[in-house]
């Protein structure tokens, strides 16, 4: 959209000859003057963490010694870590909070769109998990969890809990236990990117179909969640990445304990890095995270271009 | 399909008066019920910010049980969180506020001054670089955390002795790496889009600078940007602490939230000190949030549209 006066803007400075090319010159110069400081760090912290990160997969590499190249050997190591492996599998599992934490975002939005009297409160309250620190909010629910805590009191009034033990000390529970956090934490921010998506599902198709006496659910099946689909795929594809990326929760609340219940697979790449120094095998890890990643990014772009032709 | 849906009429023909007392009725009865919903909810997101306030206040007493009051009250956990710890509780704001003030005037400056040219210059490579710039949004970094560690390092960061120095390499380390933010780039690409090229076309008539250009029309017609972002980038610095974690050596520079794990750690005996540092950590936030949540809401939707 912005190559044709770009052109067109060169082309007429090309015709005025020499003063021109000299100016064009200048404005280069200038232009990359402002952008400088962006690029260099830019280089710096993220296109060389992508280039060397890669680079370190197929070497041997502890920081003090030149990297060694090593080939696939850090691939073969992974694999045939049953550690990595149930870190894989915990991360996967991970992603059954996707599905929960977008239909609750998505009613939470439909509840708090409503003109109701005080709703910026509910908004705000809503969204203050969002806005603090994992190192709070997972502190916070460790002791919410703990023995005879808050947790444990509200399962067992529901009779939904016979056992008081923390439910981040018990294999069975741990996992589930650090996904509500996720959740907890996660539902304001979603909430308030469907809250903006909303604002896009035309009001006049909603008013139509109510005049023509469609009942609200008709209206939230066939005007809404059309109109929502291109939100709920990039909201989906977001909270399906940060799940297999689940990481700052679990350092804070159980460090992949108990018996491994938690153990994430970028949990395990910061162990062999920053435990272990063996940064080529946290390269590797990382890039297989990269990997899945990248799939499950190319399955929305396929979900949202069929959402595109159907319309 | 919406077409199809045959309208239900009654038999009997209600009055106006009728028909608007049941609507008014249905609507109270609606209203109550998702005002219900909302305080149900509202409870679950802030109740377990309350009852760690109130436990923090408690000197003494069960200390895990849930409860709706103090069952005493006492600032015994604040003032042995101020003072009892081996990195003194006031130091770690200092660190935190040395951290978030030089982050956030970083970011947003060469957010600000990188989206200038790239709005509303023309020159050579300007779209192959918003271009690769993009592809760089949707490359996968997780790596970052390993090889920045490397790169901090190798750059000496965390290798100085002398103390000025030291303090300043390991401050360095810790923002560096956040400054280059690819989300503020667009955001302030899009507030200066909007900006008529005419008033720049003036100026440049006028002989201005494109430095005094970018200051003073297009950085004050940006404001809400620059206020946005900075919010979005204070919250950011602010409850960082992984990335601190990592490379601070020094555990009296540790940020507030990377020294509250640390005094967790410590405080494994009383939790309630740790209680009253998880408060004293939140309030900036809700401070900050409180005053700027118009915007603050504002930037993200902007980033969700844009």
């Amino acid at each position: 959209m912005t190559s044709t006066p770009t052109r067109r803007s060169r082309r007429a400075e090309h015709r005025q000859g020499a003063a021109g090319a000299r100016r064009t010159l200048g404005n280069t110069m200038i232009a990359y003057a402002f952008m400088l400081p962006f690029l260099i760090l830019l280089v710096m912290f993220h296109t060389w963490p992508v280039l060397f990160g890669t680079f370190l997969a197929f070497n041997s590499y502890n920081i003090i010694s030149p990297p060694q190249w090593v080939g696939l050997d850090n691939f073969r190591e992974l694999f045939q870590d049953e550690q990595f492996w149930s870190g894989l599998r915990n991360s996967l599992k991970y992603i059954l909070v996707v599905p929960v934490i977008q239909v609750i975002s998505i009613l939470v939005a439909l509840l708090v769109n409503r003109p109701l009297k005080g709703i910026g409160f509910f908004r705000t309250a809503y969204y203050v998990p969002v806005v603090t620190s994992f190192a709070v909010v997972g502190l916070i629910w460790s002791w919410m969890y703990q023995q005879g805590g808050p947790v444990n009191t509200v399962l067992r009034t529901l009779g939904l809990a016979s056992d008081d033990r923390s439910l981040l000390n018990n294999p069975a529970t741990a996992l589930l236990a650090v996904m509500f956090v996720t959740l907890w934490k996660g539902i304001g921010y979603y909430m308030v990117l469907y809250l903006a998506g909303l604002q896009n599902v035309s009001q006049e198709l909603d008013d139509a179909a109510t005049i023509d006496g469609a009942t609200r659910w008709q209206v939230f099946w066939n005007v809404t969640v059309p109109g929502l689909r291109p939100t709920i795929l990039v909201c989906s594809l977001l909270s399906t990445i940060s799940a297999i990326k689940v990481f700052e929760e679990i350092v804070v609340m159980t460090q992949g304990g108990p018996a491994g219940s938690t153990y994430s697979v970028l949990f395990y790449s910061y162990s062999r890095a920053f435990q272990d120094f063996k940064y080529g095998l946290a390269a590797a890890s990382s890039i297989i995270v990269a990997l899945i990643s990248i799939v499950f990014g190319l399955i929305n772009f396929r979900l949202t271009r069929g959402g595109r032709s159907d319309a | 399909m919406l077409e199809t849906a045959t309208p239900t009429r009654p038999a009997a023909h209600p009055t106006a008066a009728q028909l608007r007392a049941r609507r008014q009725r249905r609507e109270r009865l609606t209203n109550a019920a998702a005002y219900t919903v909302l305080v149900v909810i509202a409870l679950i997101m802030l109740y377990p910010f309350y009852w760690t306030l109130i436990t923090s206040l408690e000197p003494t007493g069960n200390i895990y049980e849930a409860k709706l009051l103090p069952q005493s009250l006492g600032i015994k956990n604040y003032h042995e969180v101020w003072v009892g710890t081996t990195v003194p509780f006031w130091r770690m704001i200092i660190n935190s506020m040395v951290i978030c003030t030089a982050g956030v005037l970083l970011t947003v400056t060469c957010a600000a001054l990188a989206a200038y040219p790239l709005a509303k210059m023309t020159f050579p490579g300007r779209d192959l670089i918003f271009y690769a710039i993009l592809i760089l949004l949707v490359l996968p970094n997780e790596a970052g955390l390993i090889v920045n560690y490397i790169t901090v390092t190798k750059l000496g960061l965390l290798r100085f002795d002398d103390p000025f120095l030291r303090a300043f390499g390991q401050y360095a380390a810790v923002v560096l790496p956040g400054i280059a933010s690819i989300f503020g780039l667009f955001l302030f690409r899009q507030a200066y889009l909007g900006v008529p090229t005419e008033l720049l076309e003036a100026a440049r008539i006028d002989g201005a600078s494109e430095l005094s250009i970018w200051r003073k029309i297009m950085l004050p017609l940006a404001l809400p940007t620059v206020a946005a972002f900075a919010i979005l980038e204070f919250v950011a610095y602010w409850n960082s602490f992984l990335w601190a974690r990592i490379v601070i050596q020094d555990k009296e520079l540790l940020p507030l939230s990377a020294g509250l794990l640390e005094l967790s750690g410590t405080f494994s005996t009383n939790s309630r000190a740790v209680m009253a540092g998880a408060i004293l950590m939140i309030i900036p936030i809700l401070l900050v949030f409180a005053f700027g949540q118009r915007y603050f809401m504002k930037g993200l939707e902007g980033a969700v549209k844009g």
